[in-house]
């Protein structure tokens, strides 16, 4: 039985990413909430969910393709995921730090600095192109072209795969004859997130940006605000079908107008909805309401419920332009009280150019241990000395904490390292983890552009592990990413290099062959002139 | 002679007698350096030259100067007067004689009778005295002596058909076939919300695409866009607005349309209906003296075809496409698609009784398409040889070499096959002008060329200049020390 329902699997996506437009439904969804420290987090959501469908089967890549038909699924998407079988893909361009101590966990956990992108892939046919590797490596190439970002530099340099920290979250098919999926996952912090990002991003969704929520998506405002972050997500859920959901999240600052908290669509976005999307299947702005403060809202929600307003599109007069008042001002607090139970420093020490000290502190608030896999991969220019690994709680040195470590050691020019630490975080501690690092001496051509700025390495990332395995719910907090500067030569003038350098040697050689090849003669000087 | 004496009278050694001022000691140092220099040249030639490998240039050109012909036979069928072959092929014979270029390539042999089997095409016109009829390779047509001419025309157009080049896409073994459902402003309300592409497609394009499967392969996509704003304002008109002939060349928004993506190099052709905003209809598009035209539909040379739709007025708010105007249109897109890809139209007085197309049809598409794939993979050759000629720090790697000559080995083959199969010429045609181009755009014949000989002079002068001089003068004061001591020993000798 099992065995028919394999085949039935095998042969479903064809059938169901031809059909038309019965089985597509696109929903959207505008959640803003205050942050303690007067900011207000927005999170959009697009999800467009292709119903039936399944991932295409790596083992197929050699055999034709069916014809894709979509009326609200992105087209261009969803020619990248069936030309490189994609099972689960996770693609985020992030600009800033999300400051998890003031604003506690994100909506969207995926809030790593820059470019940061996560696949599973199964492993296909024999054939070398259809591999995992020559796929991850177009995918990069075909989504750099579809997002206009510089996700070609997501190379075998910066390509790891750590076990803990990424689970799929949706499910993976098991085929017949298949590999096991795999996972790639690379992240470029130096990655600068701008319009040009957010133009393809809009041209995915259905409406564009020009009817429904994502008529609020105004780059001017958006990327003005204080942390910002767009994110691609694409997961296969077998009751269901294959779903993308494309996010946008945005920390804005109100108080920075005026001292004042209040906000509205108008202020936050210098827009309001106009218009629905007439093929939305839901549309829906969700508020989350203050809990101990009075407040008014405006207009009144379709639907009040657990702590939350919610506005259906549907049934508000438009144009809709929530706001949410207070009536007293906003108080600075001196200490924020910290929002997350962990909280995570990295920082990497050190004033010579070929070694240093990496310092991580982790800090349980909560009153419970904690445990947690710490995810560290760095480019090749970095290597780790594990030999040097100290493990301290709260200044007393203690191995015991460390429950289990992986190192995938680097290769030169080849591929990054990638270290995995499951550790137990003591209730109300603090566990520190210092590493020696050394630094490579890089080649002419490998130095970015504007190499004096140094490389940025990649934030940690610290996963919190479920207490019980099966439990899905993974809690990723991301650090900021470090700079490392390696030696650097003096790119700005390299005639003057050749030409300084050149006649130095020039001088020696001149020296020592005339020194060999002088002929040396007594001469009388004859008596002296008196 | 007294050896050199010091001032105060203290005797010296001699500086001539230490071990390294000896003559031929100092002269065996300078002969090392100049050793190690003459040895280092090959080396320095060799790490610094580039790989220039020789192209078969004598084969290209004399491949380019070949000509490829199809031999095509005539058998007339039926025919009571015996003399009627030779005065069609006289008939015919005139018409190649008088536009040899449309003829290039062809040559047409009307059989007699007893004719034996010779190489070529054979087609067949028999006689009957219906209305004239094209099958696979047959044609029915009333032969008498007063018809032959008629007879001459109708083969011209069935064996060269005139096409317009300009219109025609330019041959790939494989096509993306791109369907867009375009709703300028769905949020106006009264769009269209999606259409039954898959029933549309198997009704309307499968037969073509399994006709013409000998030439192409097909890859099938479609979409549908809510939001698909127009780069310009129609004209308003007192009955809806217009598009002059000026605003359909820029019709197409490809700013704000995304209308393919770039997942593959294959050519696309791209078949788009445009369903103006409810605020907009009825659009329609105008002709050169501003009224408005009968036809919705417009073709775009080597791009795609693109169809105005404009929905009943009575027609509710976001309803699918109905299935009568999908017919319709489709039959449009179905006559555009044949008209992109060069498919010939028969003469306007033969019938025809086959579903799709004639053999007639198909035979002269795939000698044209033969024909401008060798002349286009002959001609990227000559280029690429010219090209390499023309630059001298041009790198050709074996990569280019291969590509070039496995193009020579395709395009030898297709002659070989000319006679015989015409399908397989059409893919040797297609596989030489394929290497040809790889081997043209190579990206690693671009390596070098912006790094010029001045270049290398600036960073090796610094270095060489400075270390020569004194070699090459401690060189040459050695040896006219040495022609000196010859000439002093030789006259010494003499005396």
């Amino acid at each position: 039985m099992h065995k028919s329902r394999f085949l039935w699997a095998l042969c479903l996506p064809a059938a169901c990413l031809s059909q038309s437009f019965s089985g597509e439904t696109f929903d959207e969804e505008l959640a803003i909430r205050a942050l303690p420290d007067g900011k207000v987090a927005s999170r959009f959501e697009f999800s467009t969910l292709l119903h039936g469908a399944s991932p295409r089967n790596p083992r197929n890549l050699s055999s034709e393709d069916d014809s894709q038909h979509y009326t609200l699924f992105p087209l261009a998407l969803g020619q990248v995921l069936r030309r490189y079988a994609v099972t689960e893909l996770h693609l985020t361009l992030n600009a800033g730090k999300w400051n998890y101590d003031r604003w506690g966990y994100p909506d969207e956990p995926d809030v790593a600095t820059g470019a940061s992108m996560w696949t599973w892939m199964a492993e296909g046919s024999p054939i070398p192109r259809h591999s995992v590797d020559a796929r991850w490596r177009d995918l990069r190439n075909a989504l750099a072209g579809l997002f206009c970002a510089s996700l070609a530099s997501l190379d075998e340099q910066r390509t790891t795969s750590p076990v803990l920290a990424f689970v799929p979250q949706g499910a993976l098919p098991a085929w017949p004859q298949t590999e096991p999926h795999a996972l790639r996952h690379a992240s470029l912090p130096s990655e600068h997130v701008c319009t040009e990002n957010l133009t393809p991003f809009l041209k995915l969704l259905p409406c564009k940006s020009r009817a429904g929520l994502a008529r609020l998506l105004n780059p001017h405002r958006l990327l003005d605000a204080d942390w910002h972050g767009m994110g691609l997500h694409v997961s296969w859920l077998p009751e269901e079908g294959v779903r993308v959901r494309l996010t946008f999240q945005s920390v804005t600052d109100p108080l920075r107008a005026g001292n004042t908290r209040d906000w509205s669509l108008s202020s936050l976005f210098d827009r309001k909805i106009e218009t629905a999307c007439p093929v939305a299947a839901s549309s829906r702005v969700v508020v989350t309401l203050p809990t101990d403060e009075s407040y008014s809202i405006r207009p009144e929600p379709s639907f009040v419920g657990q702590g939350r307003g919610i506005f259906d599109l549907a049934s508000q007069p438009l144009p809709l332009d929530v706001g949410l008042h207070w009536p007293t001002a906003f108080q600075y607090t001196t200490l924020p009280t910290a929002q997350s139970p962990l909280s995570v420093r990295r920082t990497l020490h050190g004033s010579s150019q070929d070694h240093s000290t990496l310092a991580v502190s982790i800090k349980n608030a909560g009153p419970a241990v904690v445990r947690v896999a710490y995810l560290e991969t760095l480019p090749w220019i970095v290597h780790l000395y594990l030999h040097t690994l100290e493990l301290s709680v709260d200044g007393v040195s203690r191995a015991d904490v460390l429950h289990d470590l992986s190192y995938t050691a680097p290769i030169p020019h080849g591929r990054a390292a990638a270290l995995e630490a499951v550790l137990d975080l003591p209730p109300n501690s603090t566990v520190s983890l210092r590493l020696g690092v050394g630094r490579a001496f890089l080649q002419y051509g490998e130095h970015p552009p504007d190499a004096q700025r140094g490389w940025e390495l990649p934030g940690a990332v610290v996963v919190v592990l479920p207490e019980h395995p099966g439990n899905d719910s993974q809690r990723r907090i991301y650090t900021s990413a470090l700079l490392v500067d390696p030696a650097t030569p003096d790119f700005s003038m390299p005639y003057n290099v050749i030409i300084f350098s050149c006649s130095l040697v020039a001088f020696i050689f001149g020296s020592v062959f005339n020194g060999l090849t002088r002929r040396f003669v007594v001469i009388a000087a004859g008596p002296r002139a008196e | 002679m007294p050896p050199h004496v010091h001032p105060e009278g203290t005797t010296l050694r001699d500086p001539s007698k230490l071990f390294y001022q000896l003559d031929f000691n100092r002269r065996l140092i300078i002969a090392s350096y100049w050793v190690v220099i003459i040895a280092a040249i090959p080396l320095w030639w060799h790490f610094t030259s580039i790989e220039r490998l020789s192209l078969p240039t004598s084969q290209v050109h004399s491949q380019a100067a070949n000509q490829l012909r199809f031999p095509v036979q005539i058998q007339l069928e039926n025919i009571q007067d015996a003399s009627l072959p030779a005065s069609l092929q006289q008939l015919l014979d005139d018409r190649i004689q008088r536009s040899p270029q449309a003829w290039k390539g062809l040559d047409v042999r009307v059989r007699n009778q007893n004719d034996a089997n010779k190489p070529g095409d054979l087609f067949t016109v028999t006689a009957n005295d219906n209305i004239p009829l094209a099958s696979q390779r047959d044609l029915m047509y009333p032969i008498r002596p007063g018809t032959l001419s008629m007879l001459a025309d109708a083969l011209s157009i069935l064996l060269v058909p005139p096409t317009d080049t300009h219109r025609v896409a330019q041959y790939s073994p494989r096509y993306r076939l791109a369907f867009t459902l375009l709703n300028e402003d769905a949020a106006a309300g009264k769009s269209i919300s999606g259409w039954d592409i898959s029933g549309a497609i198997s009704r309307h394009l499968s037969p073509i695409l399994n006709g013409l499967s000998v030439l192409h392969n097909f890859t099938i996509e479609s979409q549908v866009q809510f939001h698909a704003p127009l780069a310009f304002s129609p004209l308003s008109l007192p009955d809806g607005y217009g598009i002059t002939p000026e605003d359909l060349t820029v019709f197409v928004n490809s700013a704000e349309w995304s209308l393919s993506s770039s997942v593959s190099n294959d050519p696309v052709l791209h078949f788009v209906i445009f369903i103006p905003s409810a605020s907009r209809r009825p659009l329609q598009i105008l002709d050169s003296r501003g009224s408005p035209s009968p036809s919705s539909a417009f073709l775009l040379p080597q791009w795609g075809g693109i169809i105005i739709y404009n929905p009943p007025p009575e027609q509710e708010s976001h309803a699918p496409l109905p299935q009568s105007a999908l017919n319709s249109i489709f039959s449009t897109f179905a006559t555009q698609l044949l008209a992109l890809l060069g498919v010939p139209n028969l003469p306007p007085d033969v019938q025809t009784d086959a579903p799709v197309l004639t053999g007639w049809q198909l035979d002269a598409l795939l000698r044209r398409r033969a024909l401008e794939n060798a002349e286009g993979a002959q001609d990227t050759l000559k280029s690429i040889v010219k090209l390499v000629d023309q630059i001298e720090n041009m790198p050709v790697g074996q990569d280019v070499k291969g590509d070039v000559q496995d193009s020579l080995t395709a395009l030898d083959q297709m002659y070989a096959y000319s006679s015989t199969s015409l399908n397989s010429t059409l893919h040797q045609s297609a596989d030489a002008l394929t290497l040809a181009s790889r081997a043209f755009f190579n990206p690693g014949m671009l390596a070098l060329l912006y790094f010029p000989a001045e270049h290398k002079y600036a960073v090796y002068t610094p270095l060489f200049a400075s270390a020569m001089i004194p070699m090459i003068a401690t060189a040459v004061r050695e040896i006219r020390a040495w022609r000196k001591q010859r000439r002093e020993a030789a006259s010494a000798a003499a005396q």
